[in-house]
């Protein structure tokens, strides 16, 4: 539409609080007593290049932080050097950087259109130990044991998952059932296991108010990211966004299928109110449609730009933070994000995620527009014909709403602001009416 | 000449392959489409073209260079390799992926080039499919393979086994692909058993797509192995083996491309230990109105 142009991108983060308490993360968590944990939505980075793998680990644990215990297979032994604990922030940026847009633009009067003023909104914020003796007999063997900021670490590998659970249990892990069966085959394929609790005095020292995520460098060629072990305690659904991030472009799933997500659609202005809901409705509507077995593509782009963007890109001290470990601030930027959702359980993700890094450089990013019309005096007769177009434009948005959320039309059109088409034009005198309005003041 | 259409394998070949072409950019959403696949096809049949007809060729250019231009040249210009170089393309469509169309017309073109190149007495051991993937992702950096795309639905599992069936029906090699995924599996379940895992992690590793497309649509390629039932057997076997261990314990995603490549050139080893009747598809001649299959089908 020619009257329509552009003033505002509000770029709005999706909350990702997703209202079910589940018990999520690669691994699971092993509670040192009754308490409950949970865990809403984990979020994940991994950094890539070659062989070398730079894994950020993240949850909203909100339990009791002397509760806390995570055990996560990784392929190889690591020391302490190859363990970090990142600052919350990245994750935040990483997460603010990639999430879902909102875009708003603003028609102008179709009878004397000005000249389009810039103006920015702010974005609101981000919705969001044992004796060496036993060990032998039970097969397990800590390969290491170090503190690292808030945590104690311990990488075991183990012979046979009896004798896993047996340490861990005597080491006063609480182990959840069914675990034997699934720490097997990690056992099997020779993988360690990156065990972490809380180091209450470092914990209270560094006067934390959360747990910071944990970070693990490793060279391995396999890339995986284990998911099954998270699946232990729950059977419900749960939400993964995992941030990849490659030097050479996209990099995707490889034993499941990689879908985007609906992108580039106008939807009804009150949108902008419930982006939230909206988005997590489309998002539930599109997973079902796709029979809950596909990761959903929300972002893919090249790390030194954005349009628009949802935030500031992230400068080069925050990328090495997050894992780039290959970032040259003199050399050209190539650090290229794929941002997945993955929806998983047990029923539809029997697998661990494997992925690939490809050179694929295609940009994708979820973006949803809103179209204001325009609603000052109409004073020409052309308004009449804007104003038809409008209200169709309004009711074909109210359809897109209702098709990618299931929401019931008729209680959208009641929360559209529909343009009366058949309101009267506001005759301009004919001393005063123009042949042409001017467009370009 | 009358055209009769399925009396070649490859027309099978070639509709299915079309049929999936429009299937993973319609149904799975595959990002290229057809301004891609389309210079990808032209440049196979270009290749295609100039190598049958590449004395022809050179006979033009000196006809051209030295003026002798209005002499009636009496040159046979050869068509027939058309067909295969039309299913080679569709087959790349089906696997190949990249950004550029240069990389992927590079891919038609190595493929094809390859049949010309690698040939022992008159047949071509490296499945051109196969050497076109290998080699775009080799020598462009620009090209992949996404065996997620199919996703493990059972429609797709389901049409990929039918059609491929009815293709390996007519062609008669269905060996070397009944080898290649009797191995495959057989040693995916074992696996899986010896780490633990339930059986629908199998099932779910087994039903991917891409590895369906692979065992039908490109190991079955009757021209490029081995001229023997034993030959081709072993040969899949081995392929399948190689393709396992690859993927399960080195991670490697192309597992069964890379497997395909490395063991292609075993195919002469077999062909001169094991003899047998070589495989050509059928040529259509045709006799009064009639047209018949010379030579094609079944070895």
């Amino acid at each position: 539409m020619k009257k329509i142009l552009l003033i505002i991108t509000i770029c709005l983060t999706v909350c990702l609080s997703f209202p079910q308490q589940v018990w999520a993360f690669c691994g699971f968590y092993v509670a040192k007593a009754d308490t409950k944990l949970y865990n809403r939505a984990s979020q994940v980075i991994i950094a890539r290049k070659g062989d070398r793998t730079v894994l950020t680990m993240a949850n909203d644990y909100e339990g009791d932080v002397k509760d806390f215990a995570v055990v996560v297979p990784i392929p190889v032994s690591v020391t302490k050097e190859q363990v970090n604990v990142l600052n919350p922030k990245i994750l935040e940026r990483l997460d603010a950087f990639s999430a879902p847009r909102l875009v708003e633009y603003y028609d102008y009067d179709p009878c004397a259109p000005p000249l389009p003023v810039y103006k920015t909104q702010e974005a609101p914020g981000v919705a969001r130990e044992g004796g060496a003796r036993s060990d032998q007999a039970l097969g397990v063997t800590v390969e290491s044991k170090f503190t690292v900021g808030e945590y104690d670490i311990v990488i075991l590998s183990a012979k046979e998952s009896q004798g896993l659970e047996t340490w861990l249990i005597q080491n006063g892990y609480k182990i959840p059932r069914g675990a034997k069966e699934l720490l097997s085959p990690y056992i099997r394929q020779r993988m360690k296991f990156f065990v972490a609790k809380v180091n209450l005095e470092e914990y209270e020292k560094g006067g934390y108010v959360n747990l910071r995520p944990i970070q693990v460098a490793y060279e391995y060629p396999k890339f995986m990211l284990p998911i099954r072990l998270g699946m232990i305690n729950s059977k419900k659904e749960q939400d993964l966004i995992i941030y990849l991030l490659s030097d050479t472009g996209q990099t995707e799933l490889t034993n499941y299928r990689t879908v985007k997500i609906p992108s580039n659609v106008d939807v009804p202005e009150f949108v902008e109110k419930q982006f939230g809901d909206f988005y997590k409705a489309m998002f539930t509507r599109s997973y079902e449609r796709e029979g809950k077995r596909v990761a959903f593509l929300e972002y893919a782009w090249n790390m030194s730009w954005c349009d628009p963007c949802a935030a500031d890109p992230l400068t080069p001290d925050e990328l090495r933070q997050a894992g780039v470990f290959w970032y040259d601030p003199n050399g050209p930027s190539d650090v290229f994000i794929t941002r997945l959702h993955v929806r998983y359980d047990r029923a539809h993700f029997p697998e661990d995620l494997r992925f690939q890094n490809t050179p694929n450089q295609e940009l994708f990013q979820g973006r949803y527009v809103i179209r204001h019309p325009f609603r000052g005096t109409i004073s020409c007769q052309a308004g009449k014909e804007y104003l038809r177009r409008t209200r169709q434009r309004q009711e074909r948005e109210a359809q897109t709403l209702a098709n990618l959320t299931g929401w019931d039309i008729n209680k959208i059109r009641q929360q559209i602001d529909f343009v009366n088409v058949h309101g009267q034009v506001e005759d301009t005198p004919w001393w005063w009416r123009k042949e042409r309005p001017e467009r370009n003041r | 000449m009358k055209l009769k259409l399925f009396v070649d394998p490859r027309d099978y070949q070639i509709s299915f392959l079309i049929f999936f072409l429009f299937l993973g950019i319609f149904n799975r959403e595959w990002s290229l489409s057809f301004p891609y696949f389309i210079p990808l096809i032209v440049s196979c049949l270009l290749t295609q073209f100039i190598g049958d007809n590449f004395d022809n060729i050179n006979q033009k250019l000196k006809e051209l260079l030295t003026r002798e231009r209005g002499r009636k040249s009496d040159l046979k210009w050869k068509i027939s390799g058309l067909k295969s170089a039309l299913t080679t393309s569709l087959g790349l469509s089906v696997l190949i992926r990249s950004n550029s169309i240069y990389t992927l017309m590079i891919a038609g073109a190595m493929a094809i080039a390859s049949k010309f190149i690698f040939s022992v007495e008159g047949k071509h051991f490296f499945n051109p499919g196969n050497f076109g993937i290998i080699s775009a992702i080799a020598l462009t950096h620009n090209a992949w393979v996404s065996p997620g795309q199919w996703g493990s639905d059972w429609f797709y599992v389901a049409l990929f086994i039918c059609t491929g069936a009815l293709v390996l029906n007519k062609v008669g090699r269905w060996e070397t692909t009944g080898a290649f995924l009797v191995t495959y599996i057989i040693l995916s379940c074992l696996y899986n058993y010896y780490l633990g895992w339930e059986w629908d992690v199998v099932l779910h590793q087994l039903s991917t797509g891409s590895l369906l497309v692979f065992a039908f649509f490109m190991i079955s390629d009757p021209r490029s192995i081995p001229d023997s039932k034993i030959g081709r057997i072993t040969w899949s076997i081995l392929v399948a083996i190689l393709a396992f261990v690859l993927r399960s314990f080195f991670g490697v995603t192309y597992g069964v491309f890379i497997a395909l490549f490395v063991l292609s050139p075993l195919t002469i080893l077999f062909d001169k230990i094991w003899t047998g009747q070589r495989f050509y598809w059928p040529i259509s001649q045709e006799v009064g109105s009639e047209l018949t299959v010379v030579n094609g089908g079944r070895a």
